[in-house]
């Protein structure tokens, strides 16, 4: 039950699979071997193994070997990219000569290239497959690789320049996208940082010159910039922003510190492993020119609407890391040292996600890979005496630093490259792997997260954190020292502090249950004035349950039917004949179909509430009353009513009002279902904000209505590709019989018939696209009457927006700061959905911006500001 | 990706011993599963609280999610012993709760999550003799979570308990489980339950295969971290 013995599994997985397993790497041949060797290179002593590996290389002397070699290189480089300068120094070790000691310029061949230089060769063929592929991070750790070979003067630096060049290339290019551009400068300038000072010699303006156009390039992507500031400032749009720093922004910043010391520091930044071998003389080697290819532009041909079908691609954001420590705990990515450190902890966090414990792991001895006295030693270790090098500006603290990173990926805005969970799941490993150093660190980061929150912390990284603070607990126990946070309960309910605290506490119940969590908290947050908890565990509320409530017999009886698993038909009917008791017993004043609709749905999720597959049972046998019931009348079986689906939901949000994991579920099961739409869903979501605006039932109907999309388009590419086939094997058939006979009558075949399953699949996606385009519209045209369409409790979006108000929000009320968190959604939204608005750019303007077309108001004009800065428009 | 340190998401050697298909066909059907095996439940932990540990695992913006949850039960008392499949709408998510979910803690245990060949109705029964996980018949240990001795010390957990007990008291062998929706426009024709599916009673294991499902419950034992 607890996480002792985190290696256990590494004996474990050697003893207990059998021979069948596929995982199981037999080390058998000498290639094997080598591979295993060179991917294991270093992590004992990286000097003393050096010789050996170097010379175990030479004794194969059999040509096969070296692509053998190369490509262990080459995967040492890409997934080991901490190991790079070791072996940037193998390398420079075999383009020595082969006999006789190095400097001592002994060569028995002079035409044959040293085994180095094969090797290179042959990497370099690896290096042009991951460019043509586009895979950036693999092209840029063996740019690292080419950059510390250069150093070590295997690779002319005319050359290597040239390689550089061809990535800023890109910077130039017409409309390159931010993800493309920002990919390709990192490629040159993590290049220009390693081999920089070879490069100065050779040509100190060509340096110059390519450190001014990444410069130049970054400096022109400010709106973006703005827009995904892990600190939201709704007064101004500029690119200056707190507690963060923007990747890019770091590489020039380091660059130019490099720079105007002739990359002098370089050597105290970087491992060079190589600096102490002699000179080599040999000619150095000619990196090939290259070509970065352009983007590949996804045209799978399925569209219904040429015009708008929409491409969605990630990743294209400035990456801004977020800061949690000072400068002498953790390093400051804008200087080189900080830079360094912080690309390789996150290429690390990047490439082992296949592997959270192995990931931990490496994470944890990280520091035996840099410059010594980067990072202080872990107390106790021999490492740590009171004489020891600490290197001025350094001494860093590595848990820290890890758990800093780690969060900066986790809340990238909009979205981190992996899922939530996986970060969380690695903070976790670390912490199993080494308690006593990671807690802390842990701690102090949600502290100091905890202190942003109400300065601005972004609504969706509030969002993540409570989720990343909910798991956590999970699995530690759910210790926290509730304690510290009690003075805060005196805040409005709906400053960001207070709804964090209630999130969490609502996240943590989830994955566990009300009185575990009950007992974590100090007596103050237990009252439920306290409004951290709910004054009860959370369950279902069946409004009729009490003999006295209004229309009890009517739900007994259609409750007794539904327990009796009695068919929907029947159900149907009886719901009519209550109807007709109904409208002959009240009087006009209340709305008959409604109540009849509640007594249905409530009894329904009533027979369901045991658990989620009760529910799922219970919807599924009485999905046609739910169609029935959605479509408005009890009679009709047209298509579905807004109105009763909006009665529905409303339903459905009463009865499990005191869940709202429920809600969440029943909603997407009921979408999943079509018994509601998504545009149904946004609908509601705008209805209720009472506690502030629903992102996750938000997002769950934004999702389903672009998953749907996703899952239509798949499915009509590979009924596509089934008839493709089919045709192509009937023509090869036919050919192949009468291939001699009339080679020219093949025009004429069939015309391409499209078969009913793909006619079906293709009025799908039209009408599925169609849903997409107006569940999207339904979300802007919420957010412009949330927020400029003053309906009176809505005021408070305009006093909000100005630096002088936000200056003033110790004073906000619970209208003021649910109007900011509003206006952060707005942006949020923006932004994450921004692929997806692009291709409906116009018609979403037009449809939903129309009520704020052509006003100079603040409001008016910030909105518009955003969703240009989002859409590409400026 | 992955040639220096071993992927979490590869299925374990487990092999179902009432599957009727050989090992090459269970290793295709693994490899585009969405159903995963869960073990090491507490006998008091929900579907819901299962829910939203795997939700975070879903990819609803590829048309994903969890599509439904089959919850073990004890083959006489039909109260949950231990173990649950959950099932996804892609493969991907399956993965994805290898390698982020599996072996961390849910309710305060760690969980074990495996890639499994498919739901198929019966197999929400426990295989062991007394009704429940063969594995509970092994254990040498008390186990407060799983009903040990001396549970009725655990007040909290007594009462998490009674509410449980009624849950899946109408579950019946063979009955329906919930389908938990098909792609769009596709429900119609199928709708859920698949429950002609049923190839073999529960308690039929002979001695054989017994002993077989005795090892590989070691090993799943092993495989989850705790003893």
């Amino acid at each position: 039950m607890s996480y002792e013995r985190p290696y256990g599994g590494r004996r474990r997985r050697r003893d207990d699979y059998d021979n069948h397993d596929r995982r199981r790497e037999f080390v058998e041949t000498p290639e094997a071997r080598l591979k295993a060797t060179i991917i294991k290179f270093g992590e004992v002593d990286a000097e003393q193994e050096l010789p050996t590996l170097a010379s175990e290389i030479r004794k194969l002397q059999d040509p096969a070997t070296i692509p053998v070699v190369s490509e262990s290189l080459r995967l040492g480089v890409t997934e080991q990219p901490y190991k790079i300068p070791h072996y940037a120094t193998l390398l420079r070790i075999l383009c020595a000569p082969e006999n006789g000691a190095e400097g001592e310029n002994v060569s028995t061949d002079v035409e044959k290239p040293s085994l180095g230089r094969q090797i290179l060769d042959d990497f370099w063929k690896g290096f042009q497959a991951y460019l043509d592929k586009l895979a950036w991070r693999e092209a840029r750790l063996c740019i690292h690789f080419f950059a510390h070979l250069t150093e070590a003067k295997v690779i002319s630096p005319q050359s290597m320049l040239g390689l550089l060049q061809s990535f800023t290339a890109v910077l130039d290019e017409f409309g390159v996208s931010t993800g493309r551009a920002k990919r390709a400068a990192r490629c040159a300038a993590e290049g220009l940082m390693r081999a920089g000072q070879a490069l100065k010699d050779y040509s100190p303006a060509a340096v110059i010159e390519m450190i001014a156009s990444i410069q130049t390039y970054n400096e022109s992507v400010t709106g973006a910039k703005w827009l995904v500031q892990p600190v939201a400032k709704l007064y101004t749009q500029d690119a200056v922003a707190l507690h963060a720093d923007e990747i890019l922004d770091c590489a020039v910043a380091s660059l130019k510190v490099l720079e105007a010391s002739d990359f002098s520091e370089t050597s105290s930044v970087y491992l060079q492993p190589y600096g102490d071998l002699a000179l080599l003389t040999a000619t150095p080697f000619d990196l090939p020119a290259v070509l970065v290819p352009p983007e590949v532009i996804e045209l799978d041909g399925i569209s219904v609407d040429a015009t708008e079908d929409v491409v969605v691609k990630k990743e294209e954001w400035p990456e801004y890391l977020l800061r949690l420590f000072d400068n002498d705990v953790t390093p400051d990515p804008s200087t080189p040292a900080g830079y360094a450190v912080r690309a390789d902890l996150l290429d690390i966090v990047d490439i082992f996600e296949v592997n959270r414990k192995e990931c931990a792991r490496i994470l944890a001895e990280y520091p035996k890979w840099t410059v010594s006295g980067t990072f202080k030693p872990r107390p106790g270790t021999p490492a740590d005496v009171p004489d020891r090098d600490i290197f001025p500006g350094r001494d860093w603290q590595l848990e820290s630093t890890i758990i800093e990173t780690i969060l900066g990926a986790n809340f990238l805005l909009p979205e981190g490259a992996e899922k939530p969970v996986y970060y969380i799941a690695l903070i976790t490993e670390l912490c199993k792997l080494s308690p006593q150093t990671v807690g802390p660190a842990v701690g102090k980061s949600i502290r100091k997260l905890y202190s942003y929150l109400g300065d601005g912390l972004d609504v969706e990284i509030g969002r993540r954190f409570a989720e990343w603070f909910s798991v956590h607990m999970s699995n530690f126990g759910f210790q926290w020292v509730w304690k510290e946070w009690v003075p805060d309960i005196a805040l409005p309910v709906r400053h960001p502090k207070r709804v964090f605290i209630q999130r969490a506490l609502e996240l943590e119940i989830r994955l566990s249950y009300f009185d575990r969590i009950l007992k974590t908290l100090p007596e103050p947050f237990q009252e439920p004035s306290a409004q951290a908890m709910p004054d009860q565990q959370p369950g279902p509320e069946y409004d009729y349950d009490d003999p006295a409530s209004p229309h009890h017999d009517a739900a007994q009886s259609v409750l007794n039917q539904l327990r009796g698993r009695a068919k929907p038909e029947e159900v149907i009917s009886l719901l009519e004949s209550l109807k007709n008791t109904l409208v002959e017993t009240t009087d006009g004043d209340i709305n008959v179909d409604a109540v009849i609709r509640s007594i249905a749905v409530q009894s329904l999720l009533h027979i369901g509430s045991r658990s989620f597959s009760h529910f799922l049972n219970a919807i599924e046998r009485y999905i046609s009353l739910l169609r029935n019931l959605a479509s408005g009348g009890l009679a009709s079986g047209a298509a579905g009513s807004p109105e009763a689906k909006a009665d529905i939901l409303n339903v459905i949000s009463t009865f499990w009002r005191r869940n709202r994991q429920m809600v969440g579920i029943v909603f997407d099961k009921l979408m999943q279902y079509q018994i509601v739409d998504p545009t149904d869903v946004v609908a509601w979501v705008f209805a209720h904000r009472e506690a502030g605006l629903d992102w996750e039932v938000l997002k769950g109907a934004i999702d389903k209505a672009n998953g749907r999309v996703v899952v239509a388009r798949k499915r009509v590419a590979a009924l596509r590709k089934e008839e493709d086939d089919t045709r192509a094997r009937a023509n090869a058939s036919g050919g192949a019989d009468n291939m001699e006979v009339d080679a020219e009558a093949k025009p004429e075949e069939p015309p391409a018939i499209e078969s009913p399953q793909l006619v079906t699949a293709l009025k799908a996606f039209a009408s599925l696209t169609k849903e997409q385009k107006s569940t999207l519209s339904r979300v802007l045209d919420g957010f412009v009457s949330l927020l400029y369409t003053s309906a009176p409790e809505d005021i408070s979006a305009r006093k909000v927006v100005s630096e002088s108000d936000w200056e003033n929000r110790a004073s906000w009320n619970d209208d003021e700061w649910k109007a900011w968190q509003n206006w952060v959604w707005y942006k949020h939204f923006c932004r994450a959905y921004a692929p997806f608005l692009r291709s409906y750019v116009t018609t979403l303007s037009v449809v939903s911006f129309a009520p704020i077309e052509g006003s100079d108001d603040e409001v008016a004009l910030l909105m518009k500001k955003i969703w240009n800065l989002a859409t590409g428009q400026e | 990706m992955a040639h220096v340190v071993t992927p979490l998401d590869q299925p374990s050697n487990y092999k179902d011993s009432q599957a009727r298909v050989d090992r090459q066909k269970q290793n295709e059907l693994l490899e585009k599963s969405s159903t995963l095996y869960i073990g090491n439940l507490s006998f008091y932990t929900t579907e819901e609280q299962i829910y939203d540990v795997f939700s975070k695992c879903a990819n609803p913006e590829d048309g994903g999610g969890v599509k439904r949850i089959i919850m073990g039960l004890d083959r006489h008392t039909r109260t949950p012993c231990g173990f649950c499949f959950v099932e996804f709408y892609t493969h991907a998510e399956a993965l994805a709760s290898m390698r982020y979910v599996s072996g961390t803690k849910l309710d305060e245990r760690i969980i074990r999550c495996d890639l499994d060949l498919g739901y198929r109705d019966g197999r929400q029964f426990g295989r062991g003799k007394s009704g429940g996980q063969v594995r509970d018949e092994h254990r040498q240990d008390y186990d407060p979570g799983r009903g040990g001795w001396g549970a009725q010390a655990q007040r909290l957990e007594i009462e998490r308990r009674r509410e449980v007990e009624e849950r899946y008291a109408d579950t019946q062998p063979g009955g329906p489980v919930a389908g938990g929706g098909d792609d769009w426009k596709e429900q119609n024709a199928a709708p859920a339950a698949v429950s002609n599916k049923r190839e073999r009673s529960p308690d039929d294991e002979g001695d054989n295969t017994r002993q077989r499902a005795r090892v590989e419950e070691a090993f799943r034992e092993l495989d989850s971290g705790r003893m």
